[in-house]
């Protein structure tokens, strides 16, 4: 499996919204950069924005030039924003800019990354292998973050220039008045076309 | 509450501008890559060597074109308006009687040809069942279509299909109706009291920018409603179907009247006698296509009802059959068997309106008034039933997902299994003749595909269901529960549909389309299918979203000039949709013909504003892609098997040796050539 750097976003977005709810806030507050990089090390395009505080987490991308992923594993949220539209939609897995960024349902998560969220929750341990992918990471039992990513062929996601610092509260919210896209009407719309063709209740 | 759509008068400009991003996208600038066109190397038996048949939803030819005139010099057309049944403003004519609808008294069993006892014509001016807004949309939304220009500016974001631009000005976002679910439909002019018979949608407050209330239309009802007995038969009409219950039947099939008060499921009303007209901008575009090119007014939907049996027959001239899986017939689950009996009590409340019936035995519920008819009539046609054969009557979704995966309980998940029957396609690859289903939104659709294989649905629910919960866990991607499966003959195949490197060669988007025209890789024979959003289906699309759908794919071919020189444009429809027409209809087997539907023929060959009469339905088509590429009929059984119609000078409309079905080359004139742009 390629790494990309949207994809290491993901995992980032997974981990971070995989945090135990209902306990107490992790009290972390910090920001880095994101880094890919190939197998010999090299640098592969350019680096995300990361911040967390508590729960909550920020990613700003240039894969996703135009909007910013939030997640709150406490709410079990995991929103991607387009400022342009003000709007927002649910980021969820193998989504639109797609099987990209993926993230887990915090309060059901995909059996695959159970484990990961599991250990990750974990300050005895500090490593942990998802299969069947084969993708590693590194958990950094102080933030309770994971720090590398590694994949089958080598490439690597790393949190770099990390500081430890207070987050302004404002980056983590949902601005006033932004709506959500839901694709519900959609399907209600088509079921009312010859498109939808369920069975023996679609007359 | 009402927005305006765009100027009609002006129609080409706002739709051009709509999509005007994905023009840039693929650029239309050049003739590039033409040289490099394997198709036209192909020997054919004229000088087409490309032809992609568009296929819209659910419009009739009366319907469509009820009022137009042809521009052609001395040509004539069979319609509302040239039968009299309308004036040129769409006001009941003199011959309006023409058109009156009737109810019927309770019968024991079902029929097609109602006792002439027990018909009695609405009278007063408001007892016909009158129009309904039914499932249309009351409101703009911001999460459905018709959407808000927000929407439309985020959709374009995240998904690149031709649905969606950056232009928050366009005609996805008009048309809802203002007033309540299954209401009476205000808009419409003199709602509520209007006479017996076709009324027009056209006023003030509606137009083809509009979405109107659907009418059902599946495959028992569509007998019942043409009302069809020899007793009737005429010079003019010499298969007696009379067309005269077509509000009654939307009134009554799902009715249960022997309650107090009765219970109604189905609100289509009267819906089916609407009309538009073309001479006074509706249906704009075709209308200017028709002007200028050559229109069908005898070309039917080749099976009664609805949208999947009739995109299956004009891939495979054929009907779909319940199977194991390995080309062996055996019998659905009981839950998919048709009754067409009136309930107990009821006027004509179908016991059961499932999708299936054994065609070959008298005694299944609904056959015996069927098969009696074909056998009386003249020329008695083969209801050509295979024994022990439960044929798709109607919509039911194929046993492949949209990315080949194969539903394993095609039984429990209400999915047809992987059908046996010859396509199109099998043929064309026997002849290595280039070829693809390009369906809108189908890129999607199978991302949507894979989630639902990941989550484990796709194993136990039916493909819109489990298509549906995927899109809600994926919305950047939920335009893919718009792509039409049914709509795709080739996805119920297990020799396409099952093969990846079949599927990866033939079925794909409409993005596609536009770029094979752009690179000069159009295939030979191409299929192109608008999602759900721009279909043109009454309730979920609009008229004008299926011209826009139109335009793009000839935009594209209109900035290509070689390629559009030896390419055939064939725009049809899969059906009328339920709405009344007042064509002759043919009976060519137990599962058609139905209404009429138009066809359009665009092709340097074709100009002229020509009316063609030849008797036709969806296998003419095949005929014609047969004829062309010199293959034979796809199997023994196929209506492509059918001869040309020998048409009678004094009935131009009825072919002489019925049944028979054009292979529409007398829609061109390959020794006439005209070059000039589709639209003005």
């Amino acid at each position: 499996m390629a790494l990309t750097s949207a994809a290491s976003v993901g995992l980032l977005l997974m981990l971070s919204a995989s945090a135990p709810s209902g306990a107490g806030s992790p009290e972390r507050d910090f920001s880095a950069d994101i880094v890919k990089r190939d197998a010999a090390g090299a640098m592969l395009g350019l680096p995300a924005k990361l911040s967390v505080s508590g729960f909550k987490t920020r990613i700003d991308t240039p894969d996703a030039a135009g909007g910013f992923f939030l997640t709150d594993s406490a709410a079990g949220t995991a929103f991607f924003i387009r400022s342009a539209q003000r709007l927002y939609v649910d980021a969820k897995q193998s989504t639109p800019l797609t099987r990209i960024f993926v993230r887990v349902e915090p309060r059901d998560p995909c059996p695959q990354w159970q484990a990961a969220a599991e250990i990750a929750d974990s300050s005895s341990r500090d490593k942990w292998q998802c299969e069947p992918t084969k993708e590693a990471a590194v958990i950094d039992p102080v933030l309770h973050f994971p720090v590398k990513w590694r994949s089958p062929n080598g490439e690597t996601v790393v949190l770099e220039n990390i500081r430890i610092e207070a987050q302004p509260p404002d980056l983590f919210g949902i601005p006033a008045g932004y709506h959500k896209l839901d694709p519900q009407a959609l399907i209600e719309r088509i079921k009312h076309s010859d498109v939808w063709a369920p069975g023996n209740d679609a007359h | 509450m009402r927005i305006r759509g765009r100027n009609h008068l002006a129609w080409g400009a706002g739709a051009v501008m709509s999509f005007s991003l994905l023009a840039a996208t693929v650029g239309f600038a050049d003739d590039k890559g033409k040289d490099n066109d394997a198709a036209e190397a192909v020997n054919t038996e004229s000088p087409i060597k490309h032809v992609i048949i568009l296929i819209g939803e659910n419009r009739g030819t009366d319907h469509t074109f009820g009022v137009y005139k042809p521009r052609g010099k001395h040509q004539t057309i069979s319609n509302i308006l040239s039968k009299g049944i309308v004036n040129e403003d769409g006001s009941p004519g003199p011959n309006f009687s023409e058109a009156q609808q009737f109810s019927v008294k309770a019968q024991q069993l079902f029929y097609i040809g109602a006792p002439k006892k027990a018909k009695t014509a609405y009278s007063a001016n408001g007892q016909m069942p009158q129009p309904n807004t039914n499932g249309a949309p009351i409101a703009q939304g911001t999460t459905g279509a018709p959407f808000t220009p927000a929407f439309l500016a985020l959709a374009t974001t995240l998904d690149p299909s031709p649905d969606f631009t950056p232009n928050t000005d366009t005609i996805l976002t008009t048309g809802f109706t203002g007033l309540p679910a299954n209401s009476l439909d205000t808009r419409v002019p003199n709602a509520g009291i209007l006479p017996n018979g076709p009324f027009i949608l056209q006023g003030p407050n509606i137009s083809d920018d509009d979405y109107t209330g659907d009418t059902t239309h599946r495959f028992y009802q569509a007998w019942q409603q043409a009302d069809c007995s020899v007793a009737n038969a005429t010079k003019a009409n010499p298969t007696g179907c009379l067309n005269d219950l077509f509000p009654f039947v939307m009134d009554t099939y799902d009715l249960d009247d022997s309650k107090t008060p009765a219970i109604q499921k189905n609100f289509s009303a009267g819906n089916s006698m609407g009309f538009y007209d073309a001479e006074q901008e509706e249906a704009s575009l075709l209308k200017t296509l028709a002007d200028r090119f050559t229109l069908s007014d005898n070309f039917h939907q080749s099976f009664q009802g609805g949208t999947g049996a009739n995109h299956f027959m004009l891939g495979t001239g054929d009907a779909a059959f319940w199977s194991d899986g390995k080309g062996n017939a055996i019998t659905p689950p009981a839950n998919q068997i048709a009754n067409p009996n009136p309930a107990s009590g009821t006027t004509n409340k179908y016991i059961a309106d499932n999708s299936f019936s054994n065609c070959a035995d008298f005694t299944q519920p609904g056959v015996a008034p069927i098969v009696s008819y074909l056998e009386a009539l003249s020329y008695r046609p083969e209801p050509n039933c295979a024994p022990a054969h439960y044929y798709m009557l109607d919509n039911t979704n194929p046993g492949f997902y949209p990315n080949g995966f194969q539903a394993p309980s095609p039984a429990a998940q209400a999915m047809i299994p992987a059908s046996p029957v010859r396509t199109i396609g099998d043929a064309l690859n026997d002849k290595k003749i280039s070829w693809a289903y390009f369906g809108g939104s189908y890129n999607d659709a199978v991302v949507l595909s894979n989630e639902a294989v990941t989550a484990g649905t796709a194993a136990t629910l039916n493909s819109s269901t489990a298509l549906a919960e995927a899109a809600l866990a994926d919305p950047a991607h939920s335009l893919g529960v718009a792509y039409c499966q049914i709509c795709n003959p080739f996805q119920y195949a297990t020799s396409i549909m099952g093969n990846a490197a079949q599927r990866a060669a033939h079925i794909k988007d409409t993005v596609d389309l536009l770029a094979d025209i752009q690179n000069g890789t159009l295939p030979s024979v191409s299929f192109g299918k608008p999602d759900g959003l721009l279909d043109g289906h009454p309730s979920s699309s609009k008229v004008d979203l299926f011209e826009a759908y139109v335009q793009q794919v000839l935009d594209a071919l209109e900035a290509h000039p070689k390629l559009k020189a030896s390419t055939a444009v064939f725009i049809t429809w899969d059906e009328a949709g339920g709405y009344w027409d007042s064509g002759f209809i043919q009976p060519i087997d137990f599962f058609g013909d139905g209404t009429r539907i138009p066809l359009l023929t665009l092709s340097e060959y074709s100009t002229g504003g020509s009316v063609n009469h030849t008797y036709a339905d969806h296998v003419s088509l095949l005929k014609f892609i047969e004829r062309n590429w010199k293959l034979k009929p796809l199997t023994g059984r196929s209506r492509d098997n059918l001869p040309n119609p020998k048409m009678r000078d004094d009935e131009p409309y009825v072919p002489k040796n019925m049944p028979a079905l054009s292979d529409l080359f007398d829609m061109f004139d390959f020794d006439h050539r005209v070059k000039q742009p589709f639209l003005e």
